[in-house]
């Protein structure tokens, strides 16, 4: 009897040493990974996030989806008529369903985008989260606000060239239940309410940031706000907004022109005087940091007799189509095309850094994107290896398209003699002639096929093409299979309508 | 005091506990009152055992009356009996005997051990129950019969065994096979069933010895699960291993050598059927050339496999031990792999006094394996063309150059991975035993894992050097190296109190305890580019500093239990279970974080009662029926902390990044145990002396709250769009039968026959008010294929419906809705016609249907044996039926110059033969549809052997005790309607069934020798 009772009072301690520690014994927390608790600076690191989410580039379905990489590149150069898929015919069959705009609402690099851009305004919304508790003084708490703004404003942007009406989203879901019931995350909003989401940000942005010289290298300044707001503006043809914005932008002598226009895309051109909002590229663990696939996915390809070693993929190639449209004598066609040599003399084509490629019978394509050209020759540029993620900087706002919007505006305010001396001084870097436009439309006309060379292969010509409301016709002249009213607009990605029960309507057409 | 003392020498006690197991069960048979019945002649006796120890408690009745008594303690019964009359002694767990009385006054019986299943001893949760007394559903399966298959691990040695038990095992060389136990009723990675070895909780046993194994015992109903409550609900397999026993040193080698080769190859084309196939896709004439490469060949061979084993084992009364060392190596059927693991075992056990007992189980398992990249070799091996040579002079074909696909021989010789794997597992414990209705066991039990993964990639240019003709993208410009070094340790302590007691016909055992566990794994991982190409050299050190990085994580988590049981059985005829078990998981937030899990099972022995003496049908009849609650917590220690993705950096103004972070994965605070609900009735039965034995069950289990990785829309930023939450319920129903048989034809020649089946039907009962999920996504535009919603079995297929082949453009013109749009347009004639569903005049995602599901309707198991003198031979069946599967790898072809099977080269549609159900030449790409689902039933011969045992009379004269030759085949025949490689495809339940990276499975012929000293 005595032995049990022992027994049973071992095992009543044993079970109250359980009882009692069991609380702690549980409360295990997560190892490796900090909460929004541990860590101080969390709204600042935040914040470089969302920046960090211009990087994205993952194009088949991968975290994080695809904000400039090749999905970007496909739907803003290879759809319209600058450029071409490029490399082999029947390599990314998917993305010469973009270029021939046969496109179905399963397309992965569609997919990518929306998932990219919304990825990117949830990183926003995260980061506006913390920032409003942060303890911050208020000029830089709003500094930061509004640099978050920015890019959130900049993906709707986006997102509204891309898909027309989409989900507004500003807030941070509470949980799955919530992600997948609440009707602002399952419906589309209006083109318009999107605008004014965008207008809101932008115009935060420019209140709040500091002017070019008193930012960080690389931050969003006032500057990029205004002209990002200026360009907004332009696509709702509220041009005396467009006019003054970017007419502060000029008055405010942060900004010039570079002297030389095939030095914007290569590094020295990196953040220079023109540079109004660039995706910057470095380093980061020991190894190249930029957007994802941005360069390689470009770069010349090796075919025919082959014989050496390329240097990325041939996709995004500029189209025969461009290539004949410039002037003669626009310096900024050899700063924009490489062109392969196909005469038959086997000279090739050496490239800034000494890189030669051979004549057209080993290599794939015809042309090639000069702008998105690395050079993996370290002693020129910097490169460590990694060509997934070469430092190739993304120029998405410049100078040059400041003044070209200031011109715009100005024709259509009925200042066509303003517009041309604008435009003239775009025009002279390019080593041309000034302009004999002089009606009002004969320089809006001017205007817009400057915009063309200007920004080729800069993201901008297929939104521009829609915005001028002539897309159908250009494109059809191009000899693309355009359906007018629907191939304005990408499918909404079938399987998000699928996830919204079907709430999410598809756009016309698809 | 001394009254208890008095009482307790009445008794005798039968302890049925089997080898070192928590708790002993003990069966205690009270001495009743003695029935002097008639004017009859007295008769009295002993009934015993065969080792002549006395039976109490047996039954002793007159046959064809209800009149009888029970032996006392000691075995001894009197009772009176006319002269002619015939009794009938019976006990369970043994044979029943018939002596009739013929004018004797004394009558010895002795009862053999019955060897039918009802009698055997099986393990349940802490502790063993005779399996009569077991009231909830359980399938033991022995040692032996393990060890004879030429498998890595045990769990794929059970496929066909138990009813109820679906082993779903993919042709991939040192993977682990996926165990469901009564359908799919959960819907997580963690649907594994739990594995126990000697206590210690895994869900790995790759590391276990096959050779060492008594037995395995799984555990399938909610009432023989529940002890282990949150753990239980995909079941259990608890595995026991060997012990020694007192007396000389008995020595056992074994060994069994073999070679493993592909079978069930699929045919691809060859350069022929390649380019007519190509040209007519494409346009563009390819012609043959003079090569043709069969790449499956290329990256093939047959590999030899062997496996030894050397044990030892004794002891004297007060201590026992079994030693054991293993060896095995598996070269596999892929060129460049292998796999090497050693293990050795030391089990033993010590009285200390007549009240103390302690012993030790370890084990410890270096496994090496040298990897190789599978996947893509595997899916560049079916995608590569046949036009393309495979090696020339020491250099490569070039197939990315011409078609953007790697070459299949150099994605394995471009690398070379070795993983090292050190495993030390084993538990200690103590037993005291106060008195003797009373246990106190307390063990602590640790496993300690640590994984050495090295990864070399050498350096290679897509030249002339490497390549026959230069370009293309497989090229790697830096050779680099990746170390990871993982440690893991979990320790599981637990603590029992079993109070065992019988008063009259009430036998009582009650169980109480604690258990508390703890996980914790951290690893580090190293990389440097610049590595010397030389083996000697694949040390960090040796690479280029600038190019370091390193990276590292951990785990942590924790449980705590306590339970009960109480096993209450009256007259070995009524049986009563009941189990609690309260379980905290550190995995749910802390509102959450407790739950009960419940059961109670009861039994009725009908043949244990009177009115079944006279009957001579049924030698044991059982019936039991148990309800009982499990739980799953095999989630993500992280699944409802919201945390901070660091490291996501942007270099502002070029030159070294800035680090950031974000918030990038929604999580759902108010996760809660995934709870299943189960209710169970089932039959036992043996017939004719035992020689047809079985069971019937019938079950119904509703699994609530189902842990599910949801898809939600991008538009909440969650980076890998899926939330982890409880998001759907799902029912099995099912019906399980178990026969066997076993007879003889002569006195030599005897034989068992057995098979099992299990009907079940799975739906998913309730979405939590969510959407249904999307899943089984395989690139392309096949974003996903299955659907997993109300009224439709997990994981259903969800796609357009091929109704036939456009012959001609008049059909694509007159394929019209009921407005008269045509519904595809630019369609051309050798396109597939798809079903407009919803009648909108187009085809896209809403004209999807469901199409079936990867749940067989049923599967089963069939396997027999027959002996003659020394030889026996037996074979096993596999097979479900019923379940689709879907062609992921056919589905999946991007590219126009991608290969295709020998199959679709020839009958592709053409004009000419006007095919309804193949497409014409195309170049893939093509929409998830019914086109790419197939049948995914079949039925398998898993293993044939053939064994003799040297005779003993030669034996004795090398002193040798015995001597078993035998030679065993693995996965002989396989037959299939599936055109793929193996309808064997595990994998998450809400994308199961998708053949994407297509394994060949592997046929295993060997010879063994075990040699007994």
């Amino acid at each position: 009897m005595k032995h049990t009772l022992i027994v049973i009072s071992i095992s009543l301690i044993l079970f109250g040493i359980f009882t009692s520690c069991s609380k702690e014994f549980l409360d295990v927390p997560v190892q490796g990974q900090g909460t929004t608790k541990t860590d101080p600076a969390l709204a600042q690191n935040l914040v470089t996030g969302v920046y960090n989410s211009l990087l994205a580039g993952e194009a088949f379905g991968g975290d994080g989806g695809d904000t400039h990489g090749i999905s970007f590149i496909a739907a803003t150069n290879i759809m319209s008529d600058d450029a071409d898929k490029g490399s082999t015919p029947s390599d990314q069959s998917a993305l010469n369903d973009i270029d021939n705009f046969t496109i179905s609402p399963t397309n992965t690099f569609v997919a990518a985008l929306w998932n990219g851009y919304y990825t990117g305004i949830s990183k926003a919304n995260q980061a506006l989260v913390a920032l409003s508790t942060a303890s911050l003084t208020d000029v830089t708490k709003n500094k930061l606000i509004g640099e978050v703004r920015f890019i959130r404003g900049y993906y709707y942007f986006n997102l509204v060239r891309l898909f027309g009406k989409v989900p507004k989203v500003l807030r941070v879901p509470k949980d799955a239940q919530d992600a997948n019931t609440d009707p602002e995350f399952q419906t589309r909003a209006s083109v318009d309410t999107i605008y004014n989401v965008i207008i809101q940000d932008l115009q935060f942005a420019a209140n709040n940031l500091p002017l070019r010289s008193n930012a960080s290298v690389g931050h969003v300044d006032k500057g990029a706000a205004q002209t990002l707001l200026a360009k907004v503006y332009m696509y709702r043809k509220e041009w005396q907004k467009v006019f003054d914005l970017t007419q502060e932008v000029i008055s405010s002598g942060q900004y010039d022109l570079v002297a030389d226009y095939s030095t914007i895309w290569r590094q020295i051109g990196d953040n220079s005087i023109e540079s109004v909002f660039e995706i910057q590229t470095g380093q980061f663990n020991n190894s190249d940091y930029g957007i994802q696939g941005y360069s390689v996915w470009q770069g010349p390809r090796v075919g025919g007799k082959g014989g050496w070693t390329d240097l990325g993929f041939g996709f995004g190639t500029p189209s025969a189509n461009l290539v004949n449209a410039y002037e003669a004598n626009d310096v900024r066609k050899a700063s924009t095309i490489i062109v392969i040599d196909n005469s038959g003399q086997h000279k090739g084509t050496v490239l800034f850094d000494g890189f030669r490629i051979p004549s057209a019978d080993s290599v794939q394509n015809l042309y090639y994107n000069y702008k998105a050209y690395h050079s993996e020759n370290s002693s020129i540029e910097t490169f460590n290896g990694n060509r997934d993620r070469k430092q190739k900087n993304v120029h998405l706002l410049r100078y040059a398209e400041v003044l070209l919007m200031n011109a715009e505006a100005a024709n259509e305010l009925g200042q066509s003699n303003t517009a041309t001396t604008l435009l003239n001084r775009i025009r002279k870097r390019a080593g041309l002639q000034d302009t004999n436009a002089s009606s009002q439309t004969d320089v809006r006309d001017a205007i817009w096929k400057e915009r063309r060379f200007e920004l080729a292969m800069e993201h901008d010509r297929f939104f521009d093409l829609v915005r001028q409301g002539r897309a159908a016709q250009v494109m059809q002249a191009a000899g693309k299979n355009f359906v007018a009213g629907k191939n304005e607009l990408l499918p909404v990605p079938s399987l998000q309508i699928a996830l919204s029960g079907g709430q999410l309507d598809q756009n016309n057409g698809y | 005091m001394n009254k208890l003392l008095l009482f307790y020498t009445r008794c005798r006690y039968v302890f049925l506990s089997a080898v070192r197991i928590y708790v002993f069960g003990v069966a205690l048979f009270l001495i009743t009152a003695i029935q002097a019945m008639s004017q009859n002649r007295a008769v009295s006796g002993t009934v015993k055992d065969s080792g002549g120890e006395g039976i109490p408690g047996a039954s002793v009745l007159i046959k064809g009356t209800t009149t009888g008594t029970t032996t006392d303690s000691n075995g001894k019964f009197t009772l009176s009996a006319p002269d002619n009359a015939v009794l009938v002694v019976a006990f369970v767990g043994y044979e029943k005997v018939e002596v009739p009385v013929n004018n004797q006054s004394e009558i010895n019986v002795t009862l053999q051990s019955s060897t039918t299943e009802l009698a055997q001893v099986v393990v349940v949760g802490y502790g063993t129950q005779r399996k009569v007394d077991v009231t909830g559903a359980t399938a033991s399966v022995k040692g032996e019969e393990l060890a004879k298959q030429p498998v890595l691990t045990a769990t794929q040695a059970i496929q066909g065994k138990a009813a109820g038990v679906q082993i779903i095992s993919s042709g991939q060389p040192g993977s682990s096979p996926v165990i469901r136990v009564r359908g799919t009723g959960t819907a997580l990675a963690g649907t594994a069933a739990l594995f126990v070895v000697d206590g210690v909780l895994t869900d790995d046993i790759s590391n276990i010895n096959t050779a060492d194994i008594v037995s395995m015992d799984v555990l399938k109903d909610a009432s023989a699960t529940a002890i282990y409550g949150s753990r239980g609900a995909n079941g259990v397999v608890i595995i026991t291993t060997k012990k020694g026993s007192a007396g000389g040193i008995k020595v056992n080698y074994t060994t069994n050598i073999g070679m493993r080769s592909a079978t069930n190859l699929v045919q691809m084309a060859n350069a022929q059927e390649y380019a007519n196939y190509v040209s007519a896709a494409s346009g563009t004439s390819v012609t043959p050339g003079s090569v043709s490469t069969d790449w499956y060949d290329q990256i093939l061979r047959n590999g030899w496999y062997q496996n030894h084993n050397l044990s030892l084992s004794g002891g004297s009364d007060k201590s026992t031990y079994f030693l054991s060392m293993g060896y095995f190596t598996d070269e596999g059927i892929v060129i460049d792999n292998k796999y090497k693991r050693f293990n050795i075992r030391s089990n033993t056990d010590f009285t200390l006094s007549d009240k103390v007992k302690v012993g030790v189980v370890s084990s410890y398992t270096n496994a090496n394996t040298r990897d190789v990249n599978l996947g893509s070799a595997y899916n560049n091996a079916y995608r590569a063309a046949p036009t393309i040579a495979a090696m020339e002079n020491g250099k490569y074909g070039n197939t990315s150059v011409y078609q953007n696909v790697g070459n299949p021989i150099l994605d394995i010789k471009n690398n070379n991975q070795r993983d090292i794997d050190n495993r030390l597992q084993g538990s200690a414990y103590l037993e005291f035993k106060p008195v003797r209705s009373l246990t106190f066991r307390s063990s602590i039990g640790g496993d300690l894992l640590s994984k050495n993964e090295r990864v070399y990639n050498y350096q290679f240019n897509n030249d002339t050097s490497t390549f026959i003709n230069p370009g293309g993208n497989q090229r790697n410009p830096n050779s680099n190296l990746n170390i990871i070094s993982t440690r893991s340790f979990r320790w599981v302590w637990d603590n029992t109190l079993t109070f065992s007691q019988s008063f009259d016909k009430h036998n009582l055992t009650v169980l109480v305890g604690t258990t508390a566990e703890q996980y914790t794994m951290d690893w580090l991982s190293a990389f440097r580019k610049d590595v010397p190409a030389d083996p000697s050299l694949w040390y960090i050190n040796t690479g280029n500093a600038n190019t370091s990085t390193n990276d590292g994580g951990g785990d942590k988590w924790a449980r705590n239990s306590y339970l009960g049981r109480v096993n209450y059985n009256y007259n070995d005829r009524y049986l009563l279970t009941a189990t609690v078990r309260a379980d905290g998981s550190s995995r749910f937030p802390s509102s959450n974080r407790w739950a009960l899990f419940p059961s109670v099972g009861a039994g009725w022995v009908i043949s244990g009662e009177n009115f079944m003496q006279t009957q001579q049908i049924f030698e044991t009849l059982k019936l039991r029926a148990s309800w009982g609650r499990v739980g799953n917590d095999r989630i993500p220690s992280d699944a409802f902390t919201v945390t901070v993705t660091p490291n996501l950096a942007y270099p502002y103004g070029g030159g070294i990044a800035t680090p950031g972070s974000a918030i990038t994965q929604i999580k759902d605070p108010n996760l809660k145990w995934e709870v299943t609900e189960e209710f169970d009735l089932g039959l036992d039965f043996a017939l004719l002396k035992g020689r047809l034995t079985g069971e019937i069950g019938y079950y119904n289990k509703k699994s609530k709250d189902l842990l599910i990785n949801v898809k939600v829309p991008s538009v909440t930023g969650d980076a890998d769009g899926v939330v982890l939450t409880n998001a759907a319920s799902i029912q099995n129903v099912g019906l399980e039968v178990a026969l066997n048989w076993r007879g003889n034809i002569t006195e030599e020649i005897t034989y068992r026959v057995g098979g099992n089946l299990t009907l079940n039907n799975n739906k998913v009962i309730g979405l939590n008010g969510g959407q249904p999920i999307l899943d089984g996504g395989i690139g392309g535009n096949q974003i996903y294929t299955t659907r997993t919603d109300n009224d439709q079995p997990v994981g259903s297929f969800y796609l357009l419906n091929v109704v036939g082949v456009f012959q001609n453009q008049g059909e694509i013109d007159n394929y019209k809705n009921s407005k008269g749009t045509i519904i595809q347009s630019s369609a051309s004639p050798g396109d597939f016609k798809y079903q407009d569903t919803n009648d909108d005049g187009k085809i896209d995602d809403n004209d999807r249907v469901f199409a079936g599901s990867y749940q067989p309707k049923a599967y089963f198991g069939i396997n027999g044996s027959l002996s003659y003198k020394g030889f026996d031979l037996s074979a096993d069946i596999y097979g479900n039926v019923g379940n689709k599967v879907y062609n992921g790898k056919k589905a999946f072809r991007l590219g126009v110059f991608d290969n295709v099977e020998a199959d679709m080269a020839y009958s592709r549609w053409t004009p000419a033969n006007g095919s309804q159900t193949e497409p014409a030449a195309n170049g893939g790409n093509l929409p998830a549809s019914t086109y790419f689902l197939e049948s995914g039933s079949f039925i398998r011969l898993n293993n044939v052997t053939l064994g003799y045992n040297l005779p003993a009379t030669l034996t004795q004269k090398v002193k040798v005790a015995s001597v078993r030759v035998f030679i065993t085949a693995q996965n002989l025949y396989t037959y299939k309607k599936f055109s793929g490689f193996t309808p064997e495809l595990p994998g998450d339940p809400t994308k199961a069934g998708i053949e994407l990276n297509a394994y060949p499975t592997t046929r295993t012929i060997a010879g063994g020798l075990s040699v007994n000293f």
